[in-house]
């Protein structure tokens, strides 16, 4: 589904954020990408949207050349991969039905696919009771999962997280973590770029460190800290 | 027709309107100064052409005979110019009939027992179709035989002519300049709103819109911007013909004001909404690709 060969990275005003990175994510797998601030986790997920291009490398997202692909196709892509950030990126002036809508009026879809796409995305984050609230009235578990339903109302084939926990208490994040499982398990592939320990540790799905932008380890049910699946599997 | 869609796309030109109401409102303003000076120049422009082709078209050829030429040689002469296809009438005015009607022209100032014999000429009217033929046909009837002279006035009125011409090509660059600061303001004040809409814009990219989709409301704010300045010119223009116009056409009863208004009208709503979409997407655009 997902594939990066050789990429490396370095932003105009020289910092270097990746360097030949090589990855490979199946269909409908789940990926926790770790590493201190700094280090391109970000910088990985913003590849997989044309968000930037690589310096070096290949690029491929559900068999589209990404790193080459025309400045005209992007909003194609991106409507294949929902995107989902730590500050949420909600229209405050607009309900939570209306944020979620929001991401199929602009892309042209018809009333009545709107009307029949929201309510299912709103149900399964499990906010239809709130689609007539403000982002300024919800909790800020409830406007993580509203920016959720607005990146799955189109029914992507990727999800991408960056921090999607960062602002959030441990019972929000919990829920979150859920939700984004439940969301896997429906055969969505799932990128999510934290720092969160807690949760990778919990939740033992595959886990690709990142330091000083290259790819220090990739381990599948992984821990947080690195090796330590290894070594627990030893000592016990 | 999708009414959700059209709803959605009218949401979002009024969220654009209502974020920068004052320098929408400069917009207007700026756009309606400058098509008001542009109906203003082209009613001008259409009655001075009007006014200039009606006194070319009245232009008559004098043609003077000699006074050897016999009355029966003078008609057959006649018959010659009215045979030219590019005459439209040649009348005969015999000497006596010049002297009266210089009488009727001049009146008592013109004392007639003054003269020992009559200075006219017997002498042809001549009308020709077109104006631009007027030289041509003088110089042709000037060789002929019998004839003294073939006078016309077509000079004075080419040249007022050229004079309004090159006037009105001045007009033309000063409302080009003034065109192009409506532009600039409209341009302006769209960049404003896509600097408020910011993080609209970047949710809009993200989730997948085209940047022809971003585009359209902000092109449609151009244009109402536009057509809104060039609706409101239109009605002090209006309002000018209406308080105006008659004391003008009082004071100046020679000039045949005269304009198609319902064309004019259509122009100046044509620029309008043409300025405001052209610095529209030029505006977004550039927001765009950055």
């Amino acid at each position: 589904m997902i594939a990066l060969r050789g990429v490396s990275l370095t932003y105009p005003n020289g910092v270097r954020a990746l360097e030949d990175v090589d990855l490979e994510v199946a269909k409908a797998a789940f990926v926790f990408l770790v590493g201190h601030s700094g280090t391109g986790k970000s910088s990985l997920l913003k590849l997989l949207y044309k968000e930037i291009v690589p310096t070096r490398g290949q690029v491929h997202v559900d068999n589209i050349r990404v790193d080459t692909l025309k400045r005209s196709k992007i909003p194609y892509l991106r409507r294949n991969v929902g995107v989902v950030f730590q500050d949420f990126k909600l229209l405050s002036h607009k309900t939570v039905w209306e944020n979620v809508a929001f991401a199929l009026q602009v892309t042209g879809a018809a009333t009545k696919d709107i009307m029949r796409q929201v309510p299912r995305a709103l149900d399964l984050v499990g906010l239809s009771h709130k689609a007539r609230m403000f982002p300024g009235e919800l909790s800020g578990g409830e406007q993580q999962r509203t920016a959720i339903a607005r990146a799955l109302v189109n029914n992507p084939k990727i999800l991408l997280c960056d921090e999607p926990t960062g602002n959030l208490d441990p019972a929000n994040t919990t829920e979150i973590m859920e939700l984004l499982m439940r969301i896997n398990l429906k055969g969505t592939t799932v990128l999510v770029a934290t720092h969160n320990q807690a949760v990778v540790d919990r939740m033992r799905r595959r886990v690709v460190r990142l330091e000083d932008g290259r790819i220090l380890s990739d381990e599948e049910r992984g821990f947080y800290v690195r090796g330590l699946g290894q070594s627990q599997v030893l000592s016990g | 027709m999708d009414w959700g869609k059209v709803k959605f796309f009218l949401g979002e030109v009024f969220a654009n309107f209502s974020r920068n109401a004052g320098m929408q409102l400069t917009a207007i303003g700026t756009v309606c100064v400058t098509i008001v000076m542009l109906g203003a120049f082209l009613y001008t422009r259409e009655t001075v052409a009007s006014l200039g082709n009606g006194i070319l078209n009245k232009i008559e050829i004098a043609v003077y005979l000699d006074d050897s030429v016999s009355d029966t040689d003078a008609k057959k002469l006649g018959n010659v110019f009215a045979s030219d296809p590019r005459v439209a009438s040649a009348i005969y005015v015999p000497k006596k009939e010049g002297l009266r009607r210089m009488h009727d022209v001049l009146g008592r100032d013109f004392d007639l027992s003054l003269l020992t014999a009559n200075p006219f000429p017997n002498a042809y009217h001549v009308r020709v179709k077109d104006p631009d033929l007027v030289p041509q046909v003088a110089g042709r009837i000037a060789k002929m035989h019998g004839v003294t002279k073939a006078d016309y006035a077509a000079d004075t009125v080419t040249k007022l002519l050229k004079v309004s011409e090159t006037l009105g090509r001045v007009g033309l660059v000063m409302i080009g300049l003034l065109v192009l600061t409506a532009a600039i303001i409209i341009a302006n004040t769209i960049r404003l709103t896509v600097f408020a809409r910011r993080r609209e814009i970047a949710i809009m990219q993200l989730v997948g819109a085209t940047n022809g989709y971003i585009r359209g409301p902000f092109i449609m704010e151009g244009m109402v911007a536009g057509l809104a300045g060039a609706g409101l010119a239109i009605g002090v223009l209006a309002l000018a013909r209406w308080q105006v116009l008659p004391k003008l056409t009082a004071a100046l009863a020679f000039v045949p004001f005269h304009a198609n208004e319902p064309l004019i009208a259509g122009e100046l709503l044509a620029v309008g909404a043409a300025v405001g979409f052209i610095a529209a997407w030029l505006s977004v655009g550039r927001y765009l690709r950055a």
